[in-house]
């Protein structure tokens, strides 16, 4: 909550950032070790595939985005509000958590891509009719159910758990960061012409960071709308990827995720940090 | 002699390095004092007691007795947000909002009165009044709408002093207020504090021993987290007691 309290000690920040690096090693191993089973020995089936283009469910993609939108930007911005105003820097729970926010928002967003499709999906059950793969034939109507999210329930909600992880890391961190651009002594004169932390807050501390939460927050969603128009880009082409072919929803995700980084980059440029946090 | 301020062994703790040791201090009302002293002997720490600001920091532990206008602000009928309108701080740097010139001044009133409780014509009134008491109104009355962070420093510093004046405050405190202004402006500030002194009870902290000669009529001498000497300023500064106090403003150490 403010610079001068102390941090916590390098062993304390050691020993959390190796659990965080730990649980990282788990997941990319078991992603490593179905991407072997499962797809090394199908590459050559479903390269085979093609499929036709499903209408763009546009309903469905709505409905997905808005829940994204909810669960990992209202999470995210609540969780960083809450670690930073209200929990003191030396918090475990807090520098536990910040530990797992920088090492999961530094991972590319690719990589979560990967995660839904080499270990949610397969062990979802989604797959379950074809095993692994499906066959050439099945293929339209598996291809079918992933890129339409309503299709399958729990394929819905593992593509929203999945975004999720990727969006609240980034959102919790650049909500974080334009909370720590509001000057100190900018929140002191609040204090000590006699405002409470709700005051404080919302009178002051909440209109000078807006602009950077949302830039991060846009950002983060236009990681996870790009991630997405890739795998449905690669979905729809058959496990290829075919010159000149673009579904419409993959046209739609890729054009929202452009607009969005667009717009965050000139958000953050319009609304350079407030300045820095000492005098 | 009425006195604003009294603390009785007044000692402060940040986890455990102790900042203040048993501080027996009276700030008399309504004139100018000033506290000296090497770099981090305790004086703002001291300055932020009054108000209750140290108590942001997690780990402050404060001991003693603190009586702001004859009210012991550590008993548990005391309001804060009360306290700190008797209270008024100015910072070193400049700080104003990110708002206009009009609404930083109504932010404190804003902040203690109801929603919509304050007319239009209220609102005028005080921030007029507010800006004619600093110097201000005749070079901002045509500018009340502009941000507060594009005037100059002085301006600033001035409109910092400004908009604690709506709340009434009976005490400014204020942290080495010209430690960021030019020469002027220090000035300028130093003949604001002369005017408004009398009306308010000022605690200064300075580093400049030369303003604090000509402004303040009484000074504190401190030193690691003691107060040393309190006397009259120009007795302290001519016929310094402690031997400390005579090093610090005649080699002018720290
Ligand atoms: N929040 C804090 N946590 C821990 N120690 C602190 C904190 N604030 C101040 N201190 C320490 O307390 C001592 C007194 O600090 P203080 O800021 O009151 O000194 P100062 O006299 O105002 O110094 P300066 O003239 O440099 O402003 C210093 O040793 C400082 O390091
Ligand atoms: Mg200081």
């Amino acid at each position: 909550m403010n610079s001068l309290m102390s941090r916590p000690n390098p062993k304390q920040k050691f020993a959390l950032q190796s659990i965080a690096l730990l649980t990282l090693g788990v997941v990319s191993l078991l992603v490593w070790n179905v991407l072997k089973k499962t797809y090394l020995s199908d590459v050559q089936v479903s390269s085979v595939a093609r499929v036709s283009d499903p209408v763009p469910n546009l309903l469905g993609d709505i409905y997905f985005f808005l829940s994204i939108s909810f669960l990992g930007v209202l999470l995210g911005i609540t969780c960083a509000f809450y670690l930073e105003e209200w929990l003191p820097e030396t918090n475990w729970v807090r520098c536990l958590i910040e530990g797992q926010v920088s090492i999961l928002s530094g991972v590319p967003s690719l990589l979560y891509g990967l995660l839904v499709v080499t270990v949610f999906l397969p062990y979802s059950g989604a797959f379950q009719r074809t095993q692994g793969f499906p066959p050439a034939g099945d293929l339209n109507t598996a291809s079918l159910q992933v890129s339409s999210f309503q299709g399958d329930t729990t394929l819905f909600y593992i593509a929203v758990l999945t975004f999720v992880l990727l969006v609240v890391p980034r959102v919790i961190k650049a909500t974080q960061e334009a909370l720590r651009s509001v000057p100190i002594p900018m929140r002191e004169s609040a204090y000590a012409l006699g405002a409470n932390r709700w005051q404080v807050l919302t009178k002051h501390v909440v209109p000078l960071s807006l602009p950077r939460v949302i830039a991060g927050a846009c950002r983060a969603m236009s990681c996870a709308l790009a991630v997405s128009a890739l795998f449905i880009g690669i979905y729809i082409s058959g496990y290829t990827i075919q010159p000149g072919r673009m579904s419409g929803r993959f046209a739609l995700f890729l054009g929202a995720a452009l607009v969005l980084s667009i717009f965050s980059s000139f958000l953050s440029q319009r609304y350079p940090l407030a300045s820095t946090r000492h005098t | 002699m009425n006195y604003s301020i009294e603390t009785e062994n007044l000692s402060l703790w940040y986890g455990d390095f102790q900042a203040l040791i048993d501080v027996n201090v009276k700030i008399p009302d309504g004139q100018i004092t000033s506290l000296i002293g090497p770099s981090g002997c305790g004086k703002s720490t001291l300055l932020r007691c009054f108000n209750r600001v140290n108590e942001r920091y997690g780990n402050v532990t404060t001991r003693g007795k603190i009586e702001v206008l004859g009210k012991n602000i550590y008993d548990s009928d005391v309001s804060l947000p009360e306290l700190r309108k008797a209270v008024g701080m100015v910072f070193q740097r400049p700080n104003p909002l990110p708002i206009s010139v009009y609404e930083n001044i109504l932010f404190g009133l804003r902040i203690h009165s109801s929603m919509g409780s304050l007319t239009r014509t209220e609102c005028d009134q005080i921030v007029e009044e507010a800006l004619t008491s600093v110097f201000l109104w005749d070079d901002l009355k045509d500018r009340l709408k502009v941000r507060a962070t594009s005037l100059q420093l002085e301006q600033q510093q001035k409109l910092c002093i400004a908009r604690l004046l709506p709340l009434k405050p009976k005490i400014i405190l204020m942290d080495e207020p010209c430690s960021a202004l030019d020469a002027k402006g220090t000035l300028a500030v130093e003949e604001l504090m002369e005017a408004l002194a009398g009306t308010y009870t000022f605690l200064i902290v300075t580093h400049n021993m030369a303003q604090a000669r000509r402004v303040s009529k009484e000074c504190i001498f401190m030193f690691l987290g003691k107060l040393i000497e309190h006397r009259e300023t120009q007795a302290l500064f001519q016929t310094p007691e402690h031997p400390k106090t005579a090093d610090y403003v005649q080699m002018r150490y720290g």
